[in-house]
């Protein structure tokens, strides 16, 4: 059986994609963009945002789609000496705007937006019309021009959205969306992988213990298990991280705390069987420690199953971690898949219909799954070649 | 009464004990008073201590968990933090909406999923097969609430043939029939999320159970005797695989329950799921206790049931212990 398949390259996809990628994006919750912009590969009508830096007096550009969403022009002006007469322009085709008058300072810090009213006020429009579409009707050579009566210095930078943004669009806050799956997909694993680690670990120890010694000790532990079996788990889960916190790690303490019970009852009854076998008692008839059977006949008998079952559990913690945080009980701060799709459902993506903020990470949480489900069932067969014939592949 | 009954009602009472203890603990010993979102703190001692004690929250610790678990037994929930409604009023106005999206949902899923697993079980390496396959793999690996964004944003957003939130139009219609209609047209989209959810596993399970069964002799024994195939399926291989199935349906119950905190989160419906969400976001705690206990007192009895009724299906349990 070959290791690389289809699952696991999609993992090790994801790995990459986490540690390579996610560096070189830069902070997820930072705003990039206005808000709800659809992807880029999406309406080809409107053309790409526009980012450009001017160091001269005249910078031209060249318009040749419909009419922008918005625009800002940001950055800083100086002039050798106070100039009397100075200003800001952007010539369009047919007309020329004054973005705003420079005159009278020497040093100025210039930062306009096409959406702030006092602008829109200045430029004589209604403060309901949408500047950058007025600006920006014709197609054709633009340029911004800084015009004044003594040498200017000038770095500005003129920013024009369309409406789309990066591979997947922005979110409410204009935020990247691939910046936050990429994100997401770290808290995913995280939480996924760390939080049935601890559970096998507990399962397996009480399981272990509960098989071995029997007893008080067994019934004790078996009836925490059944306990614990029969509390609703979303229920007490929204409880405890409503009461103790929203951080990732207390997720995944919480996860694991209500999540162990499977291991043990698995544990415990290859414990029972294996002590009971032949070649166990043999093997103590000819004199073996305890920690010798242990080590070098009931791990590896039992270890396939276990990692089966581990790997099995993993897509558990991850739609647990998911749905806790779509119902809005983790850190605001800490993008994860189920708190993008929160984010959708609180600020009305789908008034926008905005479907670029679901798909990634619901379909993102969805294949996970089935990876870890794959890669598990793998195990499994691996445990239990029996299972091959049923499944009849 | 024999030895099996009193374990299993001891168990059962020991769940209760740990969730109401859990309950009590929980809510009194996190960071923080339990009534600091309640008081203002520019209240003065002697208004503070007043309110306090209007909650019972000036006795010792142990003295309120008694209190506590008398209040719990007897059902008095207490007062909402946020509403000032009595907790029992406010779980009673959302009690049916819940029970109209689970019941129909879990009675649906249940009947198609055992449909559609004996189909599979019967026609081995077909179509059926094969869907019941897929739709049992999706069932474990796709998010609920994913699966109901996209049934929202595309049959309330893009095509919109139900309402996006809501379980009953504000204001609500005039005359029964028409209170009827709506509170229907409202509830078939959840109710229709959680049996697309629902029915996979139900089916896979079922196949499962029918295809260990039909590989039994006694089947090969009624083929031989010329029985009809039909009967052979539903008569000689669905009865053995009948007691586990009414065990799952009994035991599936609790996590329908859970279920509901994300249906209603989704569709914002009016429920005792969302009730709980919004008091343990709300920091109402005699609101959230409450909510939590009821739904692990329906999962107590759930399993209770399912013992019950398992005795009834399987034939060989209830004869022994008749004896």
């Amino acid at each position: 059986m070959s290791f690389w398949r289809l699952d696991t390259l999609f993992l090790t996809f994801l790995v990459l994609l986490t540690f390579i990628v996610s560096p070189m994006l830069g902070p997820a919750n930072e705003t990039v963009a206005p808000p709800f912009c659809k992807p880029l590969w999406l309406d080809p009508a409107s053309g790409r945002p526009l980012s450009l830096n001017a160091k001269d007096n005249i910078l031209s550009f060249t318009w040749e789609s419909k009419p922008p969403k918005a625009f800002s022009v940001k950055g800083t002006v100086s002039f050798e000496e106070v100039p009397k007469d100075a200003a800001l322009l952007l010539v369009s085709p047919k007309k020329t705007y004054k973005l705003m008058d420079l005159a009278g300072l020497k040093n100025l810090d210039v930062d306009i937006d096409s959406r702030d009213v006092p602008l829109k006020l200045h430029l004589g429009l209604n403060p309901f019309v949408e500047v950058s579409s007025v600006i920006f009707s014709e197609k054709g050579t633009y340029s911004l021009y800084v015009r004044s009566d003594v040498k200017a210095h000038v770095n500005l930078n003129i920013n024009i959205y369309t409406g789309k943004w990066g591979i997947f669009g922005t979110d409410q806050r204009g935020r990247d969306v691939f910046r936050l799956f990429v994100q997401g997909i770290k808290i995913s694993l995280l939480v996924g992988i760390f939080a049935t680690l601890i559970a096998s670990t507990i399962g397996m120890g009480l399981g272990l213990i509960a098989g071995y010694l029997g007893g008080l000790t067994d019934s004790s532990i078996m009836r925490t298990v059944d306990v614990l079996l029969a509390i609703p788990t979303l229920p007490i889960l929204v409880v405890i991280s409503g009461v103790w916190g929203r951080g990732l790690w207390q997720i995944v303490l919480v996860l694991s705390i209500f999540s162990w019970m499977g291991t043990a009852r698995v544990v415990r009854s290859l414990t029972l069987s294996l002590r009971e076998a032949p070649y166990v008692e043999g093997l103590r008839a000819l004199g073996a420690p305890a920690g010798y059977i242990l080590v070098r006949h009931f791990i590896p008998e039992a270890l396939p199953l276990l990692l089966a079952q581990t790997v099995l559990g993993v897509p558990g913690a991850i739609l647990a971690e998911a749905g806790l945080s779509f119902l809005g009980l983790s850190d605001p701060l800490m993008p994860s898949w189920g708190r993008m799709l929160h984010e959708a459902q609180v600020f009305g993506a789908f008034t926008g219909g905005a479907w670029w903020l679901i798909f990634p990470p619901g379909l993102g949480i969805a294949s996970l799954c089935l990876a870890f489900i794959s890669i598990g069932r793998r195990f499994e067969e691996m445990a239990d070649p029996r299972l091959k014939e049923m499944t009849g592949r | 009464m024999n030895n099996y009954w009193l374990k299993r009602l001891l168990s059962s009472l020991l769940v209760i004990a740990v969730v109401l203890s859990l309950n009590f603990f929980l809510f009194r010993l996190m960071p923080g008073d339990p009534t600091s979102s309640l008081l203002d703190p520019r209240f003065s001692p002697e208004a503070k201590h007043e309110l306090l004690k209007s909650y019972g929250l000036d006795k010792p610790l142990s003295q309120q968990f008694f209190i506590y678990v008398k209040q719990m037994l007897t059902f008095k929930f207490g007062i909402s933090f946020m509403s000032q409604r009595p907790v029992w009023q406010e779980l009673a106005e959302r009690l049916p909406n819940t029970l109209l999206l689970l019941f129909p949902a879990l009675l649906l899923s249940a009947v198609l999923g055992i449909l559609l697993g004996v189909a599979a079980a019967k026609g081995r390496g077909g179509l059926v097969e094969k869907t019941v396959l897929l739709s049992g793999a999706i069932s474990f690996s796709f998010p609920s609430f994913f699966v109901q964004l996209v049934l929202l944003l595309l049959l309330a957003h893009a095509f919109p043939i139900f309402p996006l939130r809501g379980s009953l139009s504000v204001p609500p219609p005039v005359g029964f029939w028409n209170l009827v209609t709506d509170k229907i047209w409202h509830m078939t989209l959840p109710v229709a999320s959680l049996v697309l959810l629902g029915f996979g596993s139900w089916a896979l399970y079922v196949r499962n159970l029918m295809v260990k069964a039909l590989g039994e002799d006694f089947i090969l024994l009624a083929r031989a005797k010329g029985i009809r195939e039909s009967r052979i399926l539903w008569r000689h291989a669905f009865r053995t695989a009948l007691p586990p199935i009414v065990t799952i349906f009994f035991l599936s119950l609790p996590g329908v329950i859970s279920g509901a905190v994300i249906t209603e989160t989704v569709f914002s419906l009016h429920g005792i799921g969302k009730f709980l969400l919004d008091a343990v976001l709300g920091h109402d705690y005699p609101a959230a206790g409450a909510a939590f206990y009821l739904m692990s007192l329906v999962t107590v009895a759930c399993n209770l049931l399912a013992d019950v009724v398992y005795t009834f299906v399987d034939p060989r349990i209830s004869f022994r212990r008749l004896r």
